[in-house]
């Protein structure tokens, strides 16, 4: 049986301030592997084909309710993949990153936004 | 003459039910096998198959398949061996490297099909990437370009690619990520000039837009100079 895997996980520092940008992380822990194997190293090409290929197909970030950015990736993206970007904190609303992989499986995670005073 | 005819009627039942006892049950399969990682799995999986299950391994074809699966090929009694029961020899074989087997089944499923927020998101963002304008460097007096590009890039772009071009500048320890490596660019043609424009321009990650701060002809400047970074190491 295949592993579960977990929802992925998100960091936003505590103290944000209006107009502030801050740091958004992201970890998700995927099995993205390109499901190639290298059996006969002595021959040309030297991959074949060993499992199904597994990687995050999109990840999209929404503020509030509106779309702020898609991160579209391949099968060369690493396994357990940490996304770190920037925002700017233009209003108290939830951020939610949401991760789509090749076999259309979806996980999402989300964050309150609320400015320190 | 009859006992001629009978001797070679009997040996022929003979010969027919001998060879029919010898190679009546013996088969040949084919399995797709999944789990061909390392160059150590396909020895893990000849040995334990031939250990496990009275099976001759013939042959494992790793490349040139129809589907691109390996694809193993056995030799088998099937009254003693059955399909089923090589399948799940199979996958409960491990390799060295704690590698599962499998036998693989029905056709790989690489993308499935675009969900309704993927969609979505592709009618708000549009489906591809940035498209850098094609532009033509307008500087015709290139020494002149090269020297006043030369003095911008030591005072503002030194600190974080380095004097030398190398990305590691005194100031990137800190970043996301490392600023670029700039000797790619050297001795390019007008082609790569849209490119690194639009990115000195609107800045990347940790990189500020220069468009900001820079004119337009001192950002033509840094083009020309950068083009002129080499390698030190070469």
């Amino acid at each position: 049986m295949a592993k579960k895997i977990r929802d992925p996980r998100l960091r936003i520092t505590r103290r944000i301030k209006k107009d502030q940008v801050f740091k958004v992380k992201v970890k998700f822990d995927h099995p993205s592997f390109t499901g190639l194997g290298i059996v006969d190293d002595e021959t040309n090409p030297i991959f074949n084909r060993a499992i199904p290929v597994s990687f995050i197909r999109n990840m999209f970030v929404y503020y509030g309710d509106q779309l702020v950015s898609r991160f579209r990736m391949s099968s060369a993206i690493a396994d357990d993949p940490l996304f770190t970007f920037k925002l700017k904190a233009v209003q108290e609303a939830p951020v939610k990153v949401v991760f789509v992989d090749n076999q259309g499986e979806k996980w999402e995670v989300s964050k309150k936004i609320k400015f320190y005073t | 003459m009859k006992k001629v005819l009978s001797f070679l009627i009997l040996s022929f039942f003979f010969f027919y039910a001998v060879s029919n006892a010898v190679f009546a049950g013996t088969v040949e399969e084919e399995f797709k096998i999944e789990g061909l990682i390392s160059p150590a799995s396909p020895k893990a999986l000849k040995y334990a198959l031939e250990n496990k299950l009275e099976v001759k391994v013939i042959d494992l074809n790793l490349k040139s398949t129809r589907t691109g699966w390996p694809v193993l090929r056995v030799q088998f009694d099937s009254m003693v061996v059955s399909k089923e029961n090589i399948e799940k020899v199979i996958g409960e074989i491990e390799d060295p490297a704690g590698h599962k087997f499998k036998v693989h089944h029905g056709p790989l499923l690489a993308n499935a099909p675009i969900l309704d927020e993927e969609q979505k998101a592709i009618a708000i963002l549009g489906d591809t990437a940035e498209v850098f304008p094609n532009m033509k460097n307008p500087i015709t007096d290139k020494v002149a370009s090269v020297s006043r590009g030369e003095k911008l890039f030591v005072d503002n772009c030194a600190k974080c690619h380095g004097l030398s071009g190398n990305g590691y500048g005194t100031v990137a320890h800190g970043f996301t990520t490392w600023p670029r490596q700039l000797w790619a660019w050297n001795n390019t043609g007008p082609e790569t000039d849209g490119y690194l424009f639009w990115f000195i321009t609107n800045g990347r990650s940790d990189m500020p837009p220069w468009g900001l701060i820079l004119s337009e002809y001192n950002r033509w400047d840094l083009i020309n100079y950068i083009k002129t970074i080499k390698n030190p190491g070469e």
